[in-house]
């Protein structure tokens, strides 16, 4: 079994070192066939061992080699592979597949093909030591070498300032997450002498436990204390209230990479990770709170932004950040199940959202600004179609994807038994109305209306290529359908019990468990809640402001100026960022140079004491008069001085 | 074959220096500068042999040569490698050859006398880490000065007779009060072998007082906060090959002062006063990282990230008595030390191929200054990959050597509070916040003027000069158990030796 | 009886008569022709070593009533004394031929005053060592005004003839008290006298502020060093060179004779708190003011008398490491200093004396070689190993340290650090700067190998200064 798992891992990163180094003497063509063979690889065999994880294989938990060894601690890099693994490798190699095919067309003619396609094979690579890591170092590595990747594909039109900025931007606060992440590691690690999840979870008990001192008389439980840090490493990566600000600049790399790691994968890896730590968070109420109530946070408010965007993608990557806090609410609520169902669906009818976005870029010759779109639908109708499906999904239109993922996890919400789910409950609730408004709020702009495109782009419009369009329609697919087939199996059944671990006295997926009777069932279901109406109710909201009476919105800017400003700011966040934290921390550097540095130590102690030395000298230097007297002088009065001194001492 | 390895590496090159100066810079310039390259490799290749037979179960000196010296003071020419050394030795012979290749086409002026200096220099800083004779010891830590000395005052930029001077008398105040402890251990010891240094029982006010005496000679070497100043000065003004031994190397001698002598001589001393070596190295760490963020000067800008980075050899060694004070077991402390180590050596890789990153940049556009670059790599992509690699490491990215060292000290100070942790961990921020800054500043973006606009890519020998050191980063990333285990039994008895007081 | 003293003082007794023999040939001899007289002076110092080699002893010989003193140490530091007025004589000849002052005067006055520091060295008692004092004195003072036409130098020999006749007085009227207090002038009777109980008063004490005094002044201790900046600034570089090597091995004799043989027991009671405040003041304002220096000359003037500082160090220890110590320092004083003057002759040519410190910019443009040899003279001088002058230092300090007197040790280290920039200075005109003058190096063979050789031998004892020191530690029975 092992060397399938070491195929499925090393396939991308052979593909996207054969890319990256020989990426001139292969061609363009020979770079994107070779990395699509590593993915499709991992993507097959992914799928074989899904499906052996289906027939009762056993959990594999074993050891590559070992990275060190000392001070009791042992440093391994090794797999573990059990039912939600499987999922989250399947789930990344098909999107990452799509992606590749689809980036065939997208980046036709970028001089940086090759360099393209290394990186995202890269990413996979990193993805998936990621996912099937068995312990924190591995997990730390994949961790931060998905934030390179995602830093060097941000980046990578790199003579873009807005690119550049947003990469550094993107890493440096991922870094401030992984700050955190790595202090909750080494909490662990010291605590428990061991990097191995497995042996670190069998000692769950005892360290909710033990109490540190964080400031003196305040004890915390070690637990609690390295469950936070390692949430706060999720909040970096999942891009959860307030180190968000980086995904929406993040759009400034190409589409296939929004759609891969920005939508799909990597930032969903905050995610996995809480649920794959779920043996540890259980033990500390605290700490889930925390969780429910950032991700409430995350859900409602960042969603309310996606309204005013003006660029295509910006709009998506807010919904991604409010899907975001959607999971990370269920993780809080103890409903891990429901947190990685709804990544699941997110990744498809997210990625396929990004993609046929990507689509209308390449139709609309790279520009993003929804204002100059319009009635695309006529033009591009496979787009249009997908980009519905994606819609309706993520709306949780009863029967697609996001249905069932969503639901349950309000229902979910609503059960569980956290300290702040009520709050959470609420912004969920009210997030459906808001995700609705803005998805169709998109979706008419760009695909209905008037066409606002200048005569010349229009002249040019017309469907994309198959390339582009295959990959639409193999996201669509599971965007409509995997809800649907697995709700039963993962969300309801035992898909998790290996892995994922919920005390029962709040379990609030099994209490809901008892009332599921098949996906018809729950569907018919979805129509008796509130959700479906709020959705609707945006909608109609949304047809109304946008196609009925499109100057309204206009309007409304006028009169609410105020909060229109805090909306268009993002509530001030970069504002502070840029304006506090990095002119802070510049000007602070600053004076540690100029007055630590060179006026204090240099100025005042090192070249002060040379100058005094100096001085010194050539005062003393005179006393050397030349006058022969003088000298006699100096030598009776040395001689006295001799003499006075022994006749003083006796 | 048991000929004198440790001997053979020494002076090998010093004799090889003294062959090439003899050559001239005239004529024969040209064969000089082969020779020194000839010798530098063979040194390296002959140097490997102390890995590879190095026993890596005792801690125990080993490839010992004792020879009676100066019989009056019973000092000895007397070698011996362990775990901590022989790491120290490799990579310092591992350098050389590249610090040779990095002068080859841009040393005009004396290159005789500049090839035979770093020669000369390597010769001697294998000396340091080799002797096991106090003295001899401090016959090569200071003879060091000499080559430095003229390589920054010759080969150096505008400033350099001011930064070489600085430099000279900076460290020389250093070890002079290193010499007068150790004559005074000497005094009571009756010779002048590390060893009985280490078993020498010392009252608390002794300790105290050689523990300040060293730390003034090791604290100016490493360079800890606030005796750093030397550094920027030096390294911006120093030849690329003399800022790359500077922080590869030079640097590493006040950590191996620290781990050498005064954990050991003076272990009671050092844990009374760990409070204040912890707080300097957490200062480097934190307040040189900001100060590194608004370097304008790249060299200058590596040149305080080394000082932070060298903040967390000093914290993983120091912490270690509180490591094994707040925590049960030695593991923390164990952690902490291997920690420092790591940190030294991959920060000799990294730093070495960071200024080496700048030295390929400086022979283009003769500057230094970040303004004048910006979207390097559009006319130098093999070299922009290269050196946001090495930057990436330099940040502490995980599968790079400069991951090892951090995570393990990081750790290591948890076993002794959280809130050094804290602070420690502060680098995983700042370090990528200076480090990326610059290359973004540098490396990417749009060509900036048409001086980058011509810049050509690197020939062969900057390519293999930096490939090699990138393939050593991501062997010691990706692998660091053999290093590892091989300096595991060392350091474990240093700490058995330490925690134990001498009252 | 009479016989043996006079083979005791066999060497003495030569050189007078090789002294007397040049003298008379030199008279016949033209201008030209003054090569001879070199010559001759060199086969009279070659002679007077053979005759010490012949009748050095393993043991003490007292001769002429006990006045006289002949032992292992003595026969050591002479025979360095001889090797350094040989090396003094190879150094100055072509300098002396090239400025017209080729004389035999030049040779025989310094045949003299090597005269003076022999009966110094083996002077037994206060008055054999003050005609030995006086003899090495009249020879310096007329080898500084030795050029007429130079009015600086003979206002210096001026300086020099008045200040040294009251250094003498003072010693002369310590030496009369000394003989007052304890009836006698022989060292080793004096010695035992003030061993006795209660055998040391306030006179012996005040006897020993003047003596201090005297041999102070002979060392170049502040704030008895006056002289010396301006006798080495003022006379003829090759007379500096002899005045700045030689007689420190008289004075370090003296010192030793005087206050360790003679005055030992004063040593808690007495001279050492003396010599600690001479030592620490000569290192203060000899190293401090050495910077503000830009004459050569002059600046090793004051580091000559920071040297001195250290020397003390030796003696005020007081044990016979010490003593060692302070041997082992003034010989490798002796031959860096030597060096250095050298190099100055060398960088020398016709009316023109390389006595700024510019003259040496640039050196290792024009001769790699010697800028070499002068950067590890001048290394050797900041005491940077791997050259003699770290080991004068190790010894000292250590000798200081054995005697707990780590602030003094401090203060040492301290100092040095300071000192090193003058030194290094003079390495970074030759290194970092370009040539003023670009004037090839004109010296003859001999003196080039000489000196190379000079400053190869710092190197060659600072790898291996076994040797040395074992001699030192030898011969004063450590």
């Amino acid at each position: 079994m092992q060397n399938i798992y070491l195929a499925i891992v090393l396939a991308p990163l052979v593909a996207a070192a054969l890319a990256g180094l020989f990426g001139k003497t292969i061609g363009r063509a020979g770079a994107h066939t070779v990395t699509i063979l590593g993915v499709a690889i991992s993507f097959g065999l992914s799928v074989y061992v899904l499906n052996g994880q289906l027939h009762g294989d056993p959990i594999y938990n074993a050891v590559l080699y070992e990275w060190a060894e000392l001070g009791g601690l042992s440093f391994e890099v090794g797999f573990l592979v059990d039912h939600l693994t499987a999922l989250m490798m399947v789930v990344v190699t098909f999107v990452s597949l799509a992606v590749h095919v689809y980036t065939i067309g997208y980046m036709h003619d970028d001089p940086g093909y090759q360099r393209f396609f290394s990186y995202i094979s890269l990413f996979t690579f990193s993805m998936l030591m990621l996912v099937m890591s068995n312990n924190f170092l591995q997990l730390f590595f994949g961790w931060e070498a998905v934030g390179v990747v995602s830093y060097l594909l941000i980046g990578f039109w790199y003579t873009r300032p807005t690119a550049i900025f947003a990469n550094l931007k993107a890493f440096l606060v991922n870094r401030v997450g992984d700050f955190g992440f790595l202090l909750g590691i080494a909490a662990l690690a010291t605590y428990t002498g061991t990097l191995n999840y497995t042996l670190t979870f069998e000692q769950a008990d005892r360290l909710a436990g033990t109490s540190i001192e964080i400031f003196s008389g305040a004890h915390w439980s070690l637990l609690t204390f390295a469950c936070i840090c390692l949430f706060v490493g999720a909040m970096g990566k999942s891009a959860q209230v307030p180190l968000h600000v980086w995904l929406p600049d993040s759009m400034e790399g190409p589409t296939p990479i929004s759609a891969l790691i920005h939508a799909a994968t990597m930032v969903t890896a905050g995610i996995f990770m809480v649920a794959r730590m779920s043996p540890l968070f259980e033990h500390s109420e605290a700490a889930l709170s925390v969780v429910i109530t950032i991700g409430a946070l995350t859900a409602f408010f960042t969603g309310l932004l996606g309204i005013v965007q003006q660029d295509i993608k910006r709009v998506i990557a807010y919904s991604t950040l409010s899907q975001l806090g959607y999971m990370t609410v269920a993780l809080g609520a103890s409903a891990y199940g429901a947190g990685i169902f709804h990544l699941m669906t997110h990744a498809f009818f997210k990625a396929l959202l990004f993609l046929a976005a990507g689509s209308v870029i390449i139709a609309m010759h790279h520009e993003q600004d929804i204002r100059k779109m319009g009635g695309l639908w006529k033009y591009m109708p496979i787009t249009y179609g997908t980009f519905v499906i994606g819609t309706l999904a993520l709306i949780g239109f009863p029967g697609f994807a996001g249905f069932f993922s969503k639901d349950a996890l309000i229902e979910a919400v609503h059960a569980s038994e956290t300290p702040g789910h009520m709050l959470a409950y609420w912004a969920v609730l009210l997030g459906v109305f808001v995700t609705s408004l803005y998805s169709f709020r998109l979706l008419f702009v760009v695909f209905h209306g008037e066409e606002r495109m200048d005569h010349h782009t229009k002249e040019h419009l017309h469907e994309t290529s198959p390339v582009v369009w295959l990959p639409l329609v193999a996201l669509a697919i599971p965007s409509v359908a995997i809800g649907w087939l697995t709700v039963g199996k993962v969300l309801y059944g035992d898909w998790f019990d290996g892995s994922i671990f919920v005390r029962p006295e709040h379990n609030p997926l099994s209490e809901a468990a008892e009332s599921f009777h098949g996906p018809a069932q729950f569907v018919a279901h979805g129509f008796e809640g509130p959700t479906i109406y709020l959705a609707l109710a945006a909608f109609v909201t949304a047809w109304f402001l946008y196609l009925k009476r499109p100057d309204l919105p206009a309007r409304w800017q006028q009169q609410f100026s105020g909060l229109y400003r805090v909306l268009a700011n993002k509530y001030y966040f970069d504002w502070f960022n840029e304006n506090v934290l990095a002119r802070g921390g510049r000007l602070l550097g600053g004076f540690f140079w100029k007055v630590g540095d060179e006026m204090l130590i240099d100025g005042a102690v090192v070249n002060g004491s040379a100058k005094t030395i100096g001085l010194v000298a050539s005062v003393a230097r005179n006393l050397q008069s030349g006058y022969l007297y003088h000298y006699a002088f100096a030598m009776i009065v040395g001689l006295a001085a001799l003499v006075g001194w022994l006749v003083f001492r006796t | 074959m048991n000929w004198p390895l440790l001997s053979v590496v020494i002076w090998l090159p010093i004799a090889g220096a003294i062959v090439v100066l003899l050559l001239g810079s005239g004529a024969r310039a040209q064969l000089g500068k082969q020779l020194s390259l000839g010798v530098s490799i063979l040194t390296f290749v002959l140097s490997i042999p102390l890995y590879t037979r190095f026993d890596q179960t005792t801690a125990a000196m080993q490839f010992v040569e004792k020879v009676p010296w100066i019989l009056r003071f019973k000092a000895y020419y007397a070698l011996g490698v362990d775990g901590i050394s022989m790491p120290l030795v490799l990579l310092t012979t591992f350098l050389t050859p590249l610090v040779v290749i990095a002068g080859w086409q841009v040393i005009k002026l004396r290159p005789a006398q500049y090839f035979a200096s770093f020669l000369l220099l390597e010769g001697m800083m294998i000396g340091v880490f080799a002797a096991t004779d106090a003295l001899l010891f401090y016959i090569f830590w200071e003879a060091m000065l000499v080559p430095m000395f003229i390589i920054i005052g010759v080969w150096g930029g505008e400033r350099r007779i001011y930064a070489t001077v600085k430099f000279f008398l900076y460290t020389f105040l250093g070890s002079v009060f290193m010499l007068v402890a150790l004559i005074y251990m000497y005094s009571k010891a009756g010779d002048y072998s590390i060893a009985s240094f280490q078993a020498l029982p010392l009252t608390m006010n002794e300790q105290v007082l050689i523990f300040f005496a060293f730390l003034l000679a090791f604290a100016v070497k490493v360079p800890m906060f606030p005796v750093h100043t030397w550094l920027p000065d030096a390294h911006v003004e120093a030849p690329t090959g003399g800022s790359v031994i500077l922080a590869a190397i030079l640097l590493k001698m006040g950590g191996y002062g620290f781990i050498r002598f005064s954990l050991p001589i003076t272990p009671d001393a050092s844990h009374s006063l760990a409070w204040l070596m912890i707080g300097l190295s957490l200062i480097a760490v934190v307040y040189i990282g900001f100060v590194a963020l608004v370097q304008a000067d790249m060299k200058k800008l590596i040149a305080y990230s080394s000082i932070a980075h060298m903040g967390f050899v000093t914290l993983g060694f120091f912490v270690i008595f509180l490591a094994t004070a707040n925590a049960p077991g030695t593991d923390g402390a164990r952690l902490a030390l291997q920690g420092g180590m790591m940190q030294m050596l991959s920060h000799g890789l990294i730093s070495g191929a960071m200024f080496l990153c700048v030295g390929v940049l400086y022979d283009r556009m003769h500057s230094r200054q970040i303004a004048d670059y910006g979207g390097v790599v559009n006319t130098m992509p093999k070299f922009a990959a290269l050196m946001v690699l090495f930057a990436l490491a330099n940040a502490g990215l995980p599968g790079t050597s400069g991951f090892v060292g951090e995570f393990f000290v990081i750790i290591g100070s948890f076993h002794a509070s959280a809130w050094l942790a804290f602070f420690a961990a502060t680098t995983l921020v700042l370090g990528a916040a200076y480090t990326l800054w610059m290359v973004k500043r540098v490396v990417f973006g749009a060509v900036a003027n048409e001086h980058v606009a011509e810049l050509p890519d690197v020939n062969a020998r900057e390519f293999w000069m930096l490939m090699v050191l990138a393939v050593a980063v991501l062997i010691v990333g990706i692998w660091p158990a053999p290093i590892v285990s091989a300096m595991d039994p060392t350091l474990g008895a240093l700490l058995d030796h330490v925690v134990q007081s001498k009252l | 009886m009479p016989t043996t003293d006079l083979v005791t003082a066999a060497p003495e007794a030569f050189l007078t008569f090789a002294i007397c023999a040049v003298l008379l040939v030199d008279v016949f001899l033209r201008d030209t022709q003054r090569n001879v007289t070199y010559v001759l002076s060199m086969l009279a110092l070659i002679g007077t070593a053979a005759v010490t080699l012949h009748v050095s002893v393993d043991h003490r010989v007292l001769a002429f009533g006990g006045s006289f003193v002949l032992d292992p140490t003595s026969g050591v530091l002479k025979m360095f004394a001889y090797i350094i007025v040989g090396v003094v004589f190879l150094y100055s000849r072509e300098n002396l031929e090239q400025n017209g002052l080729l004389k035999g005067e030049f040779f025989l006055l310094g045949l003299f005053g090597l005269l003076g520091i022999m009966i110094m060295i083996s002077a037994n008692s206060l008055l054999t060592l003050y005609l030995g004092l006086e003899v090495l004195a009249l020879a310096q003072y007329t080898l500084v005004a030795f050029n007429r036409d130079s009015a600086i130098a003979a206002e210096s020999a001026m300086k020099y003839f008045v200040l040294g006749a009251i250094a003498s007085g003072t010693l002369l009227y310590g030496i009369s008290l000394l003989y007052g207090i304890a009836g006698t002038i022989q060292l080793d009777a004096l010695a035992e006298h003030f061993a006795r109980p209660g055998g040391i008063g306030v006179p012996a004490l005040l006897a020993l502020a003047f003596i201090v005094a005297g041999v102070a002044f002979k060392f170049g201790a502040v704030p008895f060093h006056m002289w010396l900046p301006d006798v080495y600034q003022g006379a003829p570089a090759p007379v500096t060179l002899y005045i700045g090597s030689a007689p420190e091995i008289a004075a370090f004799a003296l010192v030793w004779r005087v206050l360790v043989e003679g005055l030992g027991p004063l040593h808690d009671t007495g001279w050492q708190d003396m010599l600690i405040v001479l030592s620490v003041l000569s290192l203060g304002v000899g190293n401090l003011v050495a910077i503000a220096q830009t004459n050569l000359k002059r600046m090793l003037a004051y580091s000559t008398i920071s040297h001195v500082g250290f020397i003390l160090m030796g003696f005020i220890a007081g044990t016979p490491q010490g003593i060692q110590a302070a041997m082992f320092y003034t010989f490798a004083y002796v031959l860096m200093a030597a060096a250095a003057f050298g190099m100055i002759i060398l960088l020398s040519r016709a009316g023109f004396e390389a006595e700024r410190l510019e003259d040496f910019k640039g050196l290792n443009a024009r001769s790699p070689w010697f800028a070499f040899v002068t950067l590890m003279i001048m290394f050797s001088m900041a005491g940077v190993p791997p050259f003699v002058g770290f080991y004068a230092k190790l010894v000292v300090l250590g000798s200081v340290l054995d005697r707990g007197l780590v602030w003094l040790a401090a203060v040492g280290v301290l100092f040095a650090v300071i000192g090193a920039f003058y030194y290094i200075r003079i390495v970074w005109f030759m290194y970092f700067a370009e040539p003023t003058d670009r004037e090839p190096l004109a010296a003859a063979p001999d003196m080039r190998i000489a000196l190379s050789a000079n400053g190869l031998g710092l190197l060659a004892l600072g790898v291996f200064p076994g040797l040395l020191i074992d001699l030192c530690a030898r011969v004063l029975g450590g």
